[in-house]
């Protein structure tokens, strides 16, 4: 299905039944067929190696925001040596904008769990832990019920399903901070330790939790393996754009007539899903700036955004990214001084402190915005701005530092005008 | 050999080796804060940046690829790499702030970022003059600060522990201290708390931080938010003379730094012997210093009508000549001391020797449970090897008391028996008790003569440790008789180089009337007319004792002070070390 063709596009994460939260309407409606499948036909699924090549040729690009081939990911695992292996379900959406994961805990968790388990037989794993982020409370209660309810039904535990495959699933969840949702100091917080990423070699597949071999995967990723592997992975290839392929769980927000979260192909053009899918701008106000993947990825100027699609190629070449395709919809009364700032304290808030640049950069990006914000700010502060972004960018352990400078580099740049009208005029001239 | 290149020119390696530690090993410098060569890699500090690339290697024939000029085609990471975690590999080339712009641009904004937040508060800082962060700033920060907004503030003057204070708005976050305490000290005290550029090290709540071996985190800190609750404020390091030494405090013989002013040593700390200690040592051996300047017995102190009265050096020498003359040499005890150097005891057993006397015995001060395995032992004495090798006789506690109980004349070398138990003073009403101490006790106290002595502070001397090493110490203070600018062996402090004596700090009282037992006994000795009996250093001591004793061959200061130490071939002896 081509991306424009999008109107006919029936969902398969998030689809039109009723109750389908339910374990036995989600069975009723096909559900854990395709975790039966890989488990019992082995006419279709010779070995666990098989259907990691089927989810390497469906190409799902993490939806975590990196877009790193999941089932390629997968193949990093090294064999297994009799030692625990873990799968780490990455469920500490904690980015601005953001908020697909928690449509799938509330709405279909079992189209989760059941990806969830596809993939640790695939890769061998005996453990899979889900890491939800402490705010999700209700959801953490939901996703619990439904890991008990599958545990009850056998989908979960030891021999699913006469098979010699068991397996364990626990829910475990952070306490508020979004460096845990950063995927190896995810893994220190599920050791109980201080949210600190790792440094990087040794990779989680060598060397993740507690030492072991262990995957990571975004919750939407996983969602989508056992529709990958129910239909094919050239079924789910040929949906969208054909470098990201596959469905997106789009979440749009801000100043639009009805945000939510929509399960589209990729590669939509993000006028079609502002002005379509999302019923327009609010109250008949002009659009100015989109950001289209979360806080950190950059923000894009309306006159930016003609023949712009939601895939990662064509938002590359507009100089932005994919990111969580969490988007965010700004009309023409936001004050981008005001939403800057905002973001610079976000990412103040949420440095964890390991490395000097983010720590002390991030701190000093909000405070010079909060000065330009109060109108306090010089002209001198905004190359300031700029120049600190190139002193954070690329020189910290994970990718945060990035993440909090992309935004001010780009805001400014592209909304160079509007920050200057605000900062105090100069007593001298400018030469 | 695999070779890497850095800078341009090319060093062979072997093994595996952390990078940052390969180019210091090579002399080199990257200016770094968090590494520690004994500790893990977090590379959090963000300082040791380096460009690194590998050559491009034809994946057929396996040979390196080239360009035009023949020179190998190199693939350089995207990004500057942090070298304290890299490992070097085969082809590596390296280029550090010498050689590329990049590198010294990323390290000057690093420690742009550095000092956001950092009080500079400097002049009122313990770590001014052994910082690193203020050395790196000027060797390689910015000329000054673009930050003109408000600094973070966080708690100071917070007493982690009953040694250690800690002033968070000086703390960089290098994450030393705790690593400290979960890979070296294992006690897990220390952690960090809170987020971002609030972030500070502390202990939980309601607990103390006190680790046998908090101080060693003081000196890890790169910065001065650690600092030791009894050093602070208490002087400039520029002022002090750093004096190579040996913890006597307990039988480990942690290698050590001892810190003097106007002859008053303010503080110890640990010096690296990969062999002994490594970096570190524990809090005991630091509070140790104070028994260099407090309670010392300055000039001998003589019996008379029961009462210690001040005697003269004179006297002392008089009074035990005459002692010893007056009795049976077989009625003479002398008790050697496991708290003594090797040549201290050398010299009361040749001293008895000569004269036709028992040769010395003594007795071992353990107490069981004290050690842990690591730094602290049993054996609180820094020398019962030592005696061993001497071949002293050990005794048990009670027979020390029997020997001196059925002596006429007991000549007792810093041992302080009657503290520790072993005697009691009124068995010795009728006997003549002389004490060689550096320091007063109960066991002085009832003496009928006290003779000063050096510590290990003021003499060069040996001590053997509990694996059979010998080491040595070096003069750190001054005596009455002795002075630093003649004294080749005693360190030469900045102001003693470059300061008029107005700068420095001198105060006679200080300096303690005391003198190195050799040079006592060797007064003696000329009192008594006896020869081959003349030492004016503990060096000819060592001279004698390793051409005598096999034990000891091969012994030298020389040898010692090369080798930081020499462990003795324990198979020479029957003796149980």
């Amino acid at each position: 299905m081509s991306s424009a063709d999008w109107k006919n596009y029936e969902p398969v994460l998030i689809p039109n039944v009723k109750d389908i939260h339910k374990i036995d309407v989600y069975i009723k409606n096909g559900g854990y067929s395709a975790l039966k499948s890989v488990l019992t036909d082995k006419k279709k699924w010779a070995d666990s190696k098989s259907v990691v090549d089927e989810v390497k040729a469906a190409n799902i690009r993490g939806r975590g925001g990196a877009g790193f081939n999941a089932g390629l990911k997968w193949s990093f695992m090294p064999p297994a040596d009799g030692g625990p292996r873990y799968l780490a379900c990455n469920g500490d959406e904690s980015e601005p904008g953001t908020f697909k994961d928690r449509k799938i805990f509330e709405y279909n968790p079992h189209v989760f769990i059941e990806g969830a388990l596809i993939a640790a037989y695939a890769m061998q794993i005996t453990t899979i832990y889900v890491y939800i982020r402490g705010e999700y409370l209700a959801y953490i209660k939901m996703m619990e019920k439904a890991i008990q309810d599958a545990y009850d039904k056998g989908m979960i535990g030891k021999n699913i399903f006469g098979s010699d495959y068991s397996v364990d699933f626990h829910v475990t969840y952070g306490a508020g901070a979004y460096i845990c949702g950063e995927e190896t100091s995810m893994l220190e917080s599920l050791e109980g330790k201080r949210g600190y990423p790792r440094v990087k070699p040794p990779f989680p597949a060598q060397k993740g939790l507690w030492g072991r071999p262990t995957t990571i995967n975004n919750i939407e990723t996983l969602a989508h393996v056992p529709s990958v592997i129910n239909r094919g992975a050239g079924w789910f290839s040929s949906i969208g754009a054909e470098n990201h392929p596959g469905p997106i769980l789009y979440g749009i927000s801000g100043h639009v007539n009805r945000p939510g979260v929509y399960e589209l192909p990729s590669g939509i053009p993000i006028l079609d899903l502002i002005h379509d899918v999302a019923g327009g701008m609010k109250n008949g106000k002009k659009l100015k700036a989109v950001i289209p993947g979360g806080s950190s990825t950059p923000v894009l100027r309306a006159d930016q955004l003609e023949g712009i699609t939601m895939d990662s190629e064509s938002l590359r070449t507009a100089g932005t990214m994919l990111g969580t395709a969490g988007m965010v919809v700004m009309d023409e009364d936001t004050d981008m001084v005001d939403m800057l700032w905002r973001i610079t304290h976000f990412y103040h808030h949420e440095s964890c402190g390991q490395c000097t640049p983010c720590r002390e950069g991030t701190g000093w990006l909000e405070k010079i915005m909060l000065k330009i914000k109060n109108g306090n700010g010089e002209v001198k502060d905004l190359d300031l701005l700029l120049d600190i972004t190139t002193q954070m960018e690329g020189r910290t352990i994970c990718a945060l530092a990035d993440a909090a400078a992309w935004p001010v580099r780009h805001t400014i740049t592209r909304f160079r005008d509007e920050f200057e009208a605000r900062c105090k005029k100069s007593a001298h001239a400018v030469v | 050999m695999p070779e890497v290149f850095i800078d341009g020119k090319r060093y062979e390696y072997e093994g595996e080796q952390r990078l940052l530690q390969f180019i210091q090993d090579q002399g080199m410098e990257v200016p770094f804060f968090c590494y520690h060569p004994s500790m893990t890699a977090p590379a959090n500090c963000r300082q040791c940046m380096v460009k690194v690339g590998q050559p491009v290697k034809d994946r057929e024939t396996g040979e390196y690829e080239k360009d035009e000029d023949g020179e190998r085609v190199i693939r350089w990471f995207p990004k500057l790499q942090t070298s304290c975690n890299i490992m070097i590999a085969d082809g590596m080339v390296v280029k550090t702030q010498e050689t590329d712009d990049l590198v010294k641009r990323a390290q000057k904004d690093n420690l742009e970022l550095i000092l956001i937040n950092h009080p500079l508060d400097c002049p009122i800082c313990d770590q001014a003059g052994e910082c690193p962060l203020q050395i790196q700033t000027y060797k390689y920060g910015p000329e000054g600060s673009r930050f003109e907004v408000k600094k973070v503030h966080k708690p100071k003057r917070v007493q982690l522990g009953p040694r250690v204070v800690l002033d968070a708005e000086r703390c960089i976050n290098c994450t030393r201290c705790t690593r400290f305490t979960e890979e070296i000290s294992k006690t897990h005290q220390l952690t960090i708390t809170s987020r971002g550029d609030k972030n500070y090290p502390t202990a939980a709540p309601g607990r103390e931080f006190d680790d046998p071996y908090s101080l060693n985190t003081v000196d890890l800190c790169p910065v001065g938010a650690l600092t030791s609750a009894d050093f602070r404020f208490k002087a400039r390091v520029w002022e002090m003379n750093q004096t190579p030494s040996i913890d006597i405090s307990n039988g480990k013989g942690c290698n050590i730094d001892i810190w003097t002013r106007d002859n008053l040593v303010l503080r110890i700390t640990p010096r690296f012997n990969e062999e002994v200690n490594d970096y570190w040592m524990p809090d005991e051996g630091r509070e140790a210093y104070k028994r260099f300047n407090e309670n010392r017995v300055s000039r001998p102190l003589q019996k008379l009508d029961n009462e210690q009265v001040n005697s003269s050096w004179n006297n002392a020498i008089a009074t035990i000549s005459e002692q010893v003359d007056g009795v049976d040499k077989k009625d003479v005890t002398i008790i050697a001391s496991p708290h003594a150097s090797v040549e201290e005891n050398y010299i009361l057993a040749k001293f008895a020797s000569l004269l036709g006397m028992n040769p010395p015995v003594f007795t071992p001060h353990v107490e069981k449970g004290k050690g842990d395995g690591f730094l602290l032992t049993d054996d609180l004495a820094p020398n019962a090897n030592g005696c061993r090798l001497l071949g002293f006789e050990e005794k048990s506690a009670a027979g020390i008391a029997a020997a001196v109980e059925k002596a006429k004349v007991v000549l007792l070398l810093s041992d302080h028996l009657a503290d520790r138990g072993i005697i009691t003073t009124d068995k010795l009403k009728d006997t003549f008790v002389a004490v060689f101490a550096t320091n007063h006790s109960e066991t002085t106290k009832n003496a009928d003569l006290v003779v000063p002595i050096t510590t290990a502070a003021e003499h060069a001397a040996s001590y053997v440790n509990v694996d059979g090493r010998i080491q040595r110490t070096f003069p750190a203070k001054e005596t009455k008789y002795s002075n630093r600018r003649l004294d080749l062996e005693m360190s030469e402090g900045r102001l003693d180089r470059y300061g008029t004596s107005f700068d420095n700090w001198i105060t006679e009282e200080n300096k303690i009337d005391c003198l190195p037992l050799w040079r006592f006994m060797s007064e003696l000795a000329a009192y008594k007319g006896m020869e081959n009996f003349a030492y004016t250093s503990g060096r000819e001591i060592m001279d004698e004792i390793a051409a005598a004793n096999d034990l000891f061959s091969g012994v030298s200061y020389e040898a010692m002070d090369e080798q930081s130490g020499i462990t003795l071939d324990k198979t020479k002896t029957t003796v149980k070390l």
